[in-house]
């Protein structure tokens, strides 16, 4: 696994569309809490006057709501992680360079494992940066937190690795059905409405099958936190039931990818 | 000898189109084995399905005697069609994705980059290579793992004279090392100069197969030519003739057994005439070729 890890990795070091997409994605993660804040110091410095009505105490990033809230808006950067996998496997069938490494001695199922480690590796640093940013912001912002808070909700840091995973997954299987990276985009792009309008309009005697259509089950892992702060009611916790279905994505896609490429002729 | 390739009864079909059809061959150690064919006989077809990169329909083949397996492609050196490398990376950097590939060391990258006359250029990118830097690369790149078998599917494509030259010399020193070498190619000129044995594809289907010693071995013809206005009836009155044609300035004779250009060239000095032109034409390979293909017409 390492191997191949080390292989996939080789094509990217001196590949420099994938700097600048992780510089981009990085700085991104990094910088948002940062912006937030300090835009809500500012406003509160301006003196907006919000009824009497403080900015600084909503607690969107103090502890324990800040697991919820950024792993709930950071879910959305992960597009730019897919289009890295996107470009990453695309490559591969517009230079036919699978084909070549297929002769030089790589099975099938190898070469899927080399891009199946980089998504983990992509995965992982994701869920990373996300918990240290949001450690880090926590640990600088929260005015009064017991060490308890701290991880209180961290099962959403899990939650948001299996949502990356599962839709770095979704790219990588579009992209070996397609192989065009920019047809794969649009496509990726355009599926989760397409997704959603299409479980709209289930009859309403099969329309609890929605849940399990894979857009769904990546979304309902981290569901929306923000309505609580106008007082209504959320799901504050991550459902085991959107975990096993996130993880039977998780299973079905590499086999799905893997049966694909066997019967190619590449 | 050891066989290094067997397939038996191979098919591969696309749909109505049959590509390769029931195509059996075998290949010793040491040979170095012409695959001819016109284009879309079906030889990259095959070199494909050895190689792993294409399903086969039905029939087998054996690498070294054993059931094929990735382990047997990294003991091999091969280039199938076009160079293929990542565009963005340096020659040094795609050899190493190939050792990685191979599990081979990097140790050997300068080394081969020398014998394909590429490390000066080493550091550039592959898109930034010529045609010929291109295909030389990917004779390096097949040369990395040190293989005991080479295939090279038409190596020369797209060169110009002196690269086809280059390649041609490669070709013929890495023979004389030992190895195994599947040379797939239209030019037969190329064949004949570095092959031992040959087969003739066509249509999927194998038509010909033999040494390509033997070739040369048929028939001479003899190409005869002087300045002098009896030439043509002295030929024709010569004991010996068997066929006279002419052809591009000069007369293309071809003898009954017992004569060749010797006693041509005495009976014609008996007749007071001296050629400007004599030479002795043994077969080559692209007549036989065409003489395969033409009787499988038939």
């Amino acid at each position: 696994m390492l191997r191949l890890l080390k292989i996939d990795f080789k094509k990217f070091v001196n590949y420099r569309t994938f700097w600048v997409l992780m510089t981009l994605y990085s700085v991104l993660v990094v910088s948002i809490p940062t912006t937030v804040m300090e835009f809500l110091k500012w406003l509160k410095v301006k003196g907006a006057n919000f009824n009497e009505f403080d900015p600084l105490r909503v607690p969107v990033l103090y502890f324990p709501d800040i697991w919820q809230n950024i792993t709930y808006v950071y879910a959305f950067l992960k597009i730019v992680l897919a289009i890295v996998v996107i470009i990453s496997v695309s490559n591969e069938f517009s230079y036919k360079t699978v084909r070549q490494n297929i002769i030089d001695g790589m099975s099938r199922i190898e070469f899927v494992g080399s891009k199946l480690s980089t998504i983990l590796m992509l995965s992982l640093y994701s869920t990373l940066l996300v918990f240290l940013t949001g450690l880090i912001t926590g640990l600088i912002y929260t005015p009064n937190y017991d060490f308890t808070d701290i991880f209180t909700g961290i099962e959403f840091v899990f939650a948001y690795f299996l949502d990356v995973l599962l839709y770095l997954l979704f790219a990588f299987l579009l992209t070996v059905l397609i192989k065009r990276s920019g047809l794969t985009i649009a496509l990726l792009v355009i599926y989760l409405p397409l997704e959603y309008i299409l479980t709209a309009n289930l009859p309403n005697s099969i329309d609890f099958i929605g849940a399990y259509f894979p857009m769904h089950a990546m979304n309902n892992l981290i569901e929306v936190p923000f309505p609580k702060y106008i007082f209504q009611e959320i799901q504050d916790y991550v459902s085991m039931k959107s975990v096993l279905v996130a993880l039977f994505y998780i299973v079905l896609f590499p086999l799905a990818i893997y049966k694909k490429l066997k019967q190619s002729d590449l | 000898m050891d066989s290094v390739l067997s397939i038996k009864d191979l098919t591969k079909k696309y749909g109505r189109i049959t590509a390769v059809n029931n195509l059996s061959l075998e290949i010793k150690k040491g040979t170095v084995f012409g695959l001819l064919g016109p284009n879309g006989s079906g030889k990259t077809t095959t070199l494909g399905i050895i190689l792993d990169v294409i399903n086969r329909t039905s029939g087998e083949y054996q690498w070294f005697g054993e059931a094929p397996s990735k382990e047997h492609r990294k003991r091999i050196g091969a280039i199938l069609e076009t160079p293929i490398f990542y565009p963005y990376l340096s020659a040094t950097d795609n050899l190493k994705i190939v050792a990685e590939i191979k599990q081979v060391p990097t140790d050997n990258i300068d080394h081969v980059l020398r014998q394909v006359d590429l490390y000066e250029r080493k550091d550039d990118k592959f898109k930034t290579y010529s045609l010929g830097m291109k295909q030389r690369l990917s004779i390096g790149s097949a040369l990395l793992c040190n293989p005991t078998v080479m295939i090279l599917d038409e190596p020369t494509n797209g060169l110009d004279p002196q690269g086809i030259a280059e390649i041609r010399k490669l070709i013929i020193e890495i023979a004389k090392d030992g190895k195994t070498i599947i040379l797939a190619s239209h030019l037969l000129d190329e064949v004949q100069k570095v092959c031992s044995h040959f087969a003739v594809l066509k249509k999927g289907k194998m038509i010909y197969t033999g040494l390509v010693e033997d070739v040369s071995k048929g028939e001479e013809t003899i190409e005869v030519f002087a300045e002098d206005e009896n030439l043509e009836q002295l030929l024709n009155d010569y004991e010996g003739i068997k066929n006279i044609n002419f052809d591009h300035n000069k007369w293309i004779v071809s003898l009954h057994d017992g004569h060749n250009s010797i006693t041509l060239n005495a009976y014609l000095i008996a007749n007071k005439i001296t050629v400007s032109h004599l030479v002795t034409q043994k077969k080559s390979l692209e007549k036989q070729f065409l003489e395969v293909l033409a009787a499988s017409d038939e």
